[in-house]
């Protein structure tokens, strides 16, 4: 990676000031002058200009889709305003632009990426991307991915994906998809019920509840990339609503072989089940923290269902926010500041989040039913389920005064979203 | 038509006698090879025997999921209404009297809780239905349990009228 010093420098600076959310720092370097913020302010207006082409004559063909990927990319991660130079003409406010130089040589991909600052069109960043053309989408989004790094100090999150159930009939089946709805694939088809998907910590698996067993929700985990399922827990009663913890060692989930559904810590293959909660009222829907030392969960221990916080042994239970009616759905935010959750309305839920203290609960999506509410890698966007646009669908937010955006799902319904942790190169999905 | 009869039983003597004789002649000529056999579809194929119809056996009642009543709950409980104790009471009843029935209560919810909360209510519905026919004196290893929660309504709409029928522990037998 070649890099100025200007931008070194500047990216030193964005490092510090980018953990101060809602401030709006201005780093400046000479004639480097570039507004960052994070967590719902103002975007940096950036200008994508299309790729230079070399090497094969069909260089141009897959160069102007990449264009496009990488002008979506940026849109989407919540920190750019994007022109795209192909599409409208600038409006003078930007203040760098992205572009390159895309080389295509047989099956072998060349993209050296760029970045300068506007107006003075100084380098600030360039990088050369190389693989094999099949990997050109992953290549773009690694690009992308270390635009947003350049300008915020963390990497973007274009090389994740998401998975969630689609109906179909009375049935759902469980799939997987790129975070842009590319590279759609289906993980489950056994005509069962798929629920509640959710990812180790390195992406390689994915705990969900199935009654493919035929004896009531159980729980199973499947490689992301496709596989066979594996039984996690078939116990008496329910077997639902599992998740890793941070480091992989062991799965929070839901039983009530006791008689009653109360919160379980399992091993990470299943076993040594140990108790949390210990309540008559319902107990479900754990979700870690990302320490892995504390737990949120709903209980209707206070009457109607709430959000409640633990810590891992079970102790130190309290309830999250007094502040809005019932709530369900906990989802940690990744840098463990925040707590999405939804609450109840006449239509369904809303999205909320808050401190996670349960202070300062702010409702951030409302309109239709809007449910499951999960982060993503960065803690820049939330995905959730949505019927209003008619039947569900996922959508993200960018938790700013934004409308949310609908994910292509390839035109199926979808429910029960979950944003994979930042991927390996390998595991992301090849062009076609 | 007993006059009849042996006029056709003769005249079929006869021709198959003649048949036999002209079989005779042609053995003695040199006959060209025998043409192949003519093709299945020729002939009628051998109808199967036509079902016997016999009047099914007299057997012992069996009672199946239509004997046994729902008990219906209000939203977001899985407290026992009168009327659902009314129909358990039916159930605990139609339990004794077969006494080796064996059933699966399925809780089901109505579609506006979060599909993880729903599978813990209706675990619970499902649970408090069993426990009513326990504490009826039905043997608790007769009756299974499995939650549904919002997933398998009995009534695809997205009103009140729909809502109160898909809140239910629904009996199946096993």
């Amino acid at each position: 990676m070649r890099r100025s010093l200007d931008s070194r420098t500047l990216r030193a600076a964005l490092l510090i000031a980018a953990p101060l959310a809602a401030l709006v720092a201005r780093a400046q370097t000479g004639d480097v002058r570039i507004d960052i913020s994070s967590g719902g302010g103002k975007r940096i207006a950036i200008l994508c200009e299309s790729m230079q082409t070399g090497g094969d004559r069909g260089a141009r063909e897959t160069s102007v889709i990449a264009d496009t990927v990488l002008a979506s990319d940026l849109a989407n991660s919540g920190v750019f305003d994007v022109t795209r130079s192909w599409a409208g003409a600038p409006s003078g406010a930007e203040q760098a632009v992205v572009g390159g130089k895309w080389t295509v040589n047989g099956n072998q991909l060349v993209i050296d990426g760029e970045v300068h600052d506007l107006p003075a069109r100084r380098l600030i960043f360039s990088k050369q991307y190389r693989g094999t053309l099949r990997e050109r989408r992953r290549l773009v989004h690694q690009f992308s991915d270390d635009i947003v790094l350049q300008f915020t100090g963390e990497s973007g999150v274009a090389q994740t994906r998401i998975a969630f159930c689609a109906p179909e009939g009375r049935n759902k089946e469980l799939y997987v998809m790129d975070w842009d709805g590319e590279g759609i694939q289906s993980l489950t088809h056994d005509r069962s019920i798929a629920l509640s998907p959710s990812w180790s910590p390195e992406g390689s698996l994915i705990l969900f509840t199935s009654y493919r067993g035929g004896a009531g929700p159980q729980i199973f985990v499947i490689p992301s990339a496709g596989g066979k399922p594996y039984l996690i827990s078939g116990r008496a009663g329910i077997n639902t609503s599992a998740s890793y913890s941070p480091d992989g060692r062991e799965i929070a989930c839901t039983l009530s072989l006791a008689g009653n559904p109360e919160i379980y810590l399992l091993d990470a293959r299943g076993g040594s089940p140990r108790r949390l909660t210990n309540n008559p009222a319902i107990d479900t829907s754990p979700a870690w923290s990302p320490t892995g030392r504390e737990i949120a969960f709903t209980s209707d221990r206070g009457g109607g269902f709430q959000v409640y916080l633990m810590d891992r042994e079970g102790g130190n239970v309290r309830r999250l926010t007094y502040e809005v009616g019932n709530t369900d759905s906990p989802a940690w935010s990744p840098k463990g500041d925040r707590i999405a959750f939804v609450a109840r309305t006449a239509d369904g839920f809303d999205v909320y989040v808050s401190r996670a203290d349960g202070s300062a609960a702010r409702r951030v999506v409302s309109g239709g039913s809007n449910e499951n509410p999960k982060w993503s890698p960065d803690g820049r966007h939330l995905v959730f389920a949505s019927n209003r646009g008619g039947s569900f669908g996922l959508w993200v937010t960018d938790l700013d005064d934004r409308p949310p955006r609908k994910l292509d799902t390839g035109g199926r319904p979808a429910l029960s979203p979950a944003w994979s942790p930042r991927l390996s190169a390998s595991a992301m999905s090849l062009s076609n | 038509m007993t006059k009849r009869m042996p006029r056709r039983v003769l005249a079929t003597c006869v021709l198959a006698m003649s048949l036999l004789a002209t079989g005779c002649a042609k053995k003695a000529v040199q006959a060209p090879p025998a043409p192949p056999p003519a093709p299945a579809q020729a002939e009628k194929p051998p109808a199967p025997p036509a079902p016997e119809k016999t009047e099914t056996p007299p057997a012992p009642k069996v009672i199946g999921s239509g004997d046994f009543e729902p008990a219906f709950f209000d939203f977001d409980s899985y407290a026992l209404r009168e009327d659902a104790r009314t129909a358990l009471d039916h159930d605990a009843k139609v339990l004794r009297g077969n006494a080796d029935a064996k059933i699966t209560v399925e809780g089901h919810c109505d579609e506006r809780g979060t599909a993880e909360y729903n599978q813990a209510l209706g675990e619970r519905r499902a649970q408090a239905a069993k426990d009513y026919l326990v504490n009826a004196g039905i043997d608790g290893s007769r009756i299974q349990t499995v939650s549904y929660g919002k997933e398998r309504p009995f009534d695809p709409g997205h009103d009140e009228a729909a809502w109160a029928k898909n809140r239910r522990a629904h009996f199946v037998t096993r």
